[in-house]
């Protein structure tokens, strides 16, 4: 019995309600899962496409991984894997920035998203297309941390608008209704959210993406350095089946939803629901694409930029080295 | 001379609460072992900071943001909320509370959907109410008044409804006038259990500011709860937030408390 175990049992002795709480050890550390878990930042969604492709294609099995899904909230995934009770997770790198800043061990291997997938959207009537139409404007943040707010100060610093002169307001995740009751006149969205969930509700809008201004690291897998060095076939055989899934999804994207309503059936329960999942999916895969370099690479300019933007945030100070943050050894090319 | 008795009075009882209940010793004694056996499990755990860090490292958070403010600000924002959402839901149930026990064709006609209304989660309504009544501090303040309100609902209803027909009909027929009733007979009847409510809603109150502020906030413990586990990966600021949130329902718990002794002193000395 380990310590760890032995601190377990100490909690669910002495502190019946801690027992009840977390299971009194049915946590995924307590017994060796054969399964290799992949945990990602949300809930079940379209946007997950590539890697139930990658289930359904047999692209995990070819590399001997027997792969389970579960979801939960980014940065609680990364203090799983930080903690090495949970393999791999789906998480943007300014998490891993922020963690690595506070000593979790965790390293991005595979760069999904190649472009930020952060916007600024706001009802076409408003004639906000530019950073500069936002001069005297009420933007909406759903929250003052995490990506979106890290992309908004990206556009800050990469462009000429003054802080001072625009009102941001926090509006929780609440873009779509704030918009629409005037509340504010642009909002932080995701670009494969609430835009699309708009243009399907018949509004006219215009959306400016951060990305065009300064690209900063956005969603990729994640894993810990104990699983680099002692199970570096793992991670290479998690990266090559991710890839082989993220390329047939951007090369068969119809083919691509019918996998994924299996795992999300929700997404068709009506035809209209259906046709914004498609078109969810269908921005999503604008994002995935390599403009440039191989797929699944990160680009230490893109790690760097991040790391500016958040220490001049004050959320990370300077001595952390981005290269040690990221790798792009287990990057391989697949057809 | 009629203060100072009032005060003689109300310290002769306070020393006799102390004398009587020695075993409030046990609470420090209790808070020692606590900490000791959270070090404890850290130690035998060995956990890193991100997953439970040490009474030391959060008690040297604690100093930190005590020092430059942030705690103070934060703290400040809660409890405005937590004491505006229990003004908004004390006074709602404990009108409608009164008008339920009085007449039970209200009650018939609202009391299913009262009911009914308790199983809508508040953390999915919260998101709703900041949309309808704005982002200030008003719609968090209406979520801690819906979150406290049906517990200080209830004990009104059986509150008011303990007191004795008997007692009704005496004063009745000594004339009283229904405030009169109202004053002397149902309020002190009703006290011991309308504090009892107030005791779980104070309480409550704290969880629904926390939740109001998880749906949309920029400012609060709420919000340094989020901002520390989702924005900074920083653990023992999350647990310092945390320490505060309990020191406040636990003043609020004590304030109530302190108001049971002192209204409801004419009952022990019965």
């Amino acid at each position: 019995m380990t310590r760890r175990h032995a601190s377990v049992l100490v909690l669910c002795v002495l502190m019946p309600a801690i027992g009840l709480l977390t299971g009194c050890g049915s946590g995924p550390g307590s017994q060796p899962s054969p399964k290799t878990i992949l945990a990602m930042g949300y809930i079940p969604n379209v946007q997950f496409t590539p890697f139930y492709v990658a289930v359904e294609k047999g692209y995990f099995a070819h590399e001997g991984i027997e792969i389970e899904f579960d979801y939960g909230w980014e940065t609680d995934l990364l203090k799983l894997v930080g903690s090495d009770e949970l393999d791999f997770a789906i998480a943007s790198g300014d998490q891993v920035i922020l963690a690595q800043s506070q000593g979790l061990p965790v390293v991005y291997v595979l760069n999904w998203y190649r472009r930020f997938p952060v916007c600024v959207m706001s009802l076409a009537e408003k004639k906000i297309q530019t950073p500069d139409d936002l001069t005297g404007r009420r933007v909406g943040t759903p929250v003052t941390y995490g990506a979106s707010y890290i992309g908004w100060r990206a556009l800050l610093d990469a462009t000429d608008l003054d802080e001072k002169q625009v009102e941001l307001i926090t509006i929780g995740y609440s873009q779509v209704a704030a918009l629409a009751t005037g509340q504010v006149d642009a909002a932080l969205c995701y670009a494969m959210n609430e835009p699309v969930q708009m243009r399907a509700a018949g509004e006219a809008i215009d959306v400016m993406y951060v990305a065009d201004y300064a690209n900063l690291v956005s969603n990729g897998l994640i894993t810990n350095e104990k699983s680099i060095q002692e199970r570096p076939e793992l991670v290479q055989g998690m990266v090559r089946a991710a890839l082989r899934g993220i390329a047939y999804t951007l090369e068969h994207p119809d083919e691509a939803f019918d996998i994924a309503l299996k795992y999300v059936p929700e997404a068709a329960s009506d035809e209209a629901t259906k046709a914004v999942n498609r078109a969810i999916l269908a921005e999503s895969i604008e994002f995935w694409r390599a403009s440039s370099g191989e797929l699944g690479g990160s680009d230490l300019a893109d790690w760097q930029a991040s790391q500016q933007i958040m220490q001049q945030m004050g959320l990370v100070g300077s001595e952390a080295d981005v290269t040690d943050m990221f790798t792009n050894r287990f990057v391989v090319e697949v057809k | 001379m009629v203060i100072r008795d009032s005060v003689s009075r109300w310290t002769r009882r306070l020393a006799r609460l102390a004398r009587q209940r020695w075993e409030i010793i046990l609470v420090p004694v209790g808070m020692i072992a606590f900490v000791g056996l959270w070090a404890f499990v850290r130690w035998l755990g060995d956990y890193p900071t991100f997953v439970l860090p040490s009474p030391w490292e959060v008690w040297s958070k604690l100093m930190v943001v005590a020092a430059d403010g942030t705690l103070w600000y934060h703290s400040v924002v809660t409890l405005t909320e937590i004491l505006g959402g229990l003004a908004l839901g004390l006074t709602a149930a404990t009108l409608l509370g009164y008008l339920l026990a009085k007449s039970p064709v209200i009650e018939r006609l609202l009391s299913p959907y009262i009911v009914a209304s308790q199983s809508v989660p508040i953390v999915a309504l919260a998101p709703l109410l900041i949309i309808w009544f704005g982002f200030g501090p008003f719609s968090k303040m209406l979520v801690c008044a819906l979150t406290i309100f049906f517990p200080v609902l209830i004990s009104t209803i059986v509150g008011l409804r303990s007191v004795e027909q008997d007692l009704v009909d005496l004063m009745r027929s000594l004339e009283a006038s229904r405030w009169q009733v109202f004053r002397l007979l149902e309020v002190p009847a009703a006290l011991p259990v309308l504090l009892g409510g107030l005791k779980v809603g104070v309480t409550l109150a704290v969880i629904g500011a926390v939740v109001g502020e998880f749906a949309q906030s920029d400012r609060g413990l709420g919000f340094l709860v989020n901002l520390a586990n989702r924005g900074l990966f920083d653990t023992p600021l999350m647990f310092v937030a945390f320490l505060v949130l309990m020191t406040i329902a636990l003043g609020l718990y004590g304030l109530v408390s302190g108001l049971e002794v002192l209204l409801l002193a004419w009952k022990r000395e019965d």
